[in-house]
């Protein structure tokens, strides 16, 4: 008896230990330091909760144990005793203050995104994540990386399948950065657990969280409110740098967005914008519309073969352009530039067998961005 | 006046005693009891506001 007693009690001690720290049972302590703080919360909350729990159910089961009616137990007939009743009142009303007490100074602490040195815009988009360095001229979309052919299953999964992205967020360490957060369409919600940041992005509405980083790193997360056909297909990516390289990398990423507004000028060539439009189609397209042009009808109508695309040029430009109410086709006014607009519309309108041989010209597309 | 307030911290806590609550429920009018535990909700109310003001400045 004691022996199975001894082995109930060292692997509940084991199995506790283990499933606390072992990698991917427990919520991660992150690295910032107010995701260390909640993580020693949330660690000091389930300790006190085991103590209550192992001290209830232990006098519960000894007592059932140690007066059971088959010992001759008699059931003690009283009906009050106040001295116990406010002990076991005052107790849990002592160890609930105990622990609001540290849980509103790190709440405190986490709404404070004042004096930031760094603003980040958030946008979610169906399905994809916009990011603006308010006051860098920098912006971008961040969309999902994974392979269509490993989600249909032609390929093996990647090692982050689902968690990649072609463009990260990138971000310095060590200084304060803070996100306004919102949406372009439905509720999504920006989660890294690793930054302790889970923020709803709502339509109309601005929200503010803010990080400070302490190690460079990758950091991954997922939109965590459902958002549509393509929720699981939004992933989050933060490359925390330091903050040499991340001065380093915001010269850089200026440089070639400047590059890329001199480009809306000149003339292209059709085998150029044809390249291009097949990476902006397979980044923002694709999950809808589907990678051979042959939709998902009724919701997502087939590119390829479509009469009405082939046909009406201008109309093609102002549906993709600026979208069409009522229908889950969005805007892409905001979220693509001039010349990611006339390559994918002209990668459209001569892919698949459509071959009308026409193309668009990211010139043209500014002039109708700019009416 | 303090039996009334006692009571009232009683019922607050939710314990009482069996004696007590039987001569508090022979009270001729319960109004004593309403005002009374009206105005300790507010200065509870206001007390926990005040704190929560005071500990985020």
């Amino acid at each position: 008896m004691r022996s199975l007693w001894r082995w109930i009690v060292s692997s509940s001690v084991f199995l506790s230990i283990t499933s606390v720290h072992a990698n991917g049972w427990n919520m991660p302590r992150g690295v910032t330091d107010v995701s260390g703080e909640i993580y020693g919360l949330h660690m000091t909350i389930f300790w006190i909760c085991v103590v209550i729990g192992a001290v209830v159910f232990g006098a519960m089961f000894y007592s059932l144990f140690r007066y059971r009616h088959s010992k001759g137990a008699k059931s003690a007939n009283f009906h009050e005793h106040t001295t116990v009743e406010i002990f076991w009142t005052t107790i849990p009303l002592l160890i609930l203050v105990g622990m609001a007490v540290p849980a509103t100074a790190t709440l405190t602490k986490m709404y404070d995104a004042s004096e930031a040195d760094l603003d980040v815009m958030i946008i979610g988009q169906q399905w994809r994540w916009r990011y603006e360095y308010l006051g860098e001229e920098v912006a971008f979309t961040s969309n999902m990386s994974t392979p269509r052919a490993q989600i249909s299953g032609e390929e093996g999964f990647g090692e982050h399948y689902l968690r990649e992205v072609d463009e990260p967020l990138v971000l310095p360490i060590n200084r304060k950065v803070r996100f306004l957060m919102t949406s372009d369409d439905v509720i999504h919600s920006w989660w890294v657990p690793e930054l302790a940041v889970k923020q709803d992005t709502i339509p109309g509405f601005i929200n503010e969280n803010w990080v400070n980083i302490n190690e460079p790193g990758i950091y991954r997360g997922q939109c965590a409110e459902l958002c549509g056909i393509d929720h699981a297909f939004m992933p989050i990516v933060v490359h925390a740098m330091e903050e040499a390289e991340f001065d380093a990398w915001m010269v850089e990423r200026k440089e070639a967005m400047k590059q890329e507004a001199l480009g809306v000028d000149r003339e292209w060539e059709m085998q150029e914008l044809m390249a291009r439009g097949e990476t902006v189609f397979e980044s923002i397209c694709a999950a809808c519309h589907q990678s051979e042009g042959q939709g998902a009808p009724p919701a997502f109508p087939a590119l390829a073969g479509n009469a009405r695309l082939i046909e009406d040029r201008e109309w093609h430009i102002q549906t993709v352009i600026n979208g069409v109410s009522g229908t889950a086709m969005p805007a892409f006014r905001n979220t693509l530039n001039p010349v990611e607009l006339a390559s994918v519309v002209t990668y459209t309108r001569n892919a698949w067998g459509n071959d009308t041989g026409d193309s668009v010209q990211p010139a043209d597309i500014a002039r109708r961005l700019a009416q | 006046m303090w039996g009334l307030i006692k009571s009232v911290l009683a019922a607050f806590l939710g314990v009482q005693k069996e004696e007590q609550r039987r001569k508090d429920f022979s009270a001729s009018s319960p109004w004593g009891f309403i005002i009374t535990a009206v105005i300790l909700a507010i200065i509870f109310v206001v007390g926990l506001a005040g704190l929560a003001i005071w500990v985020a400045r």
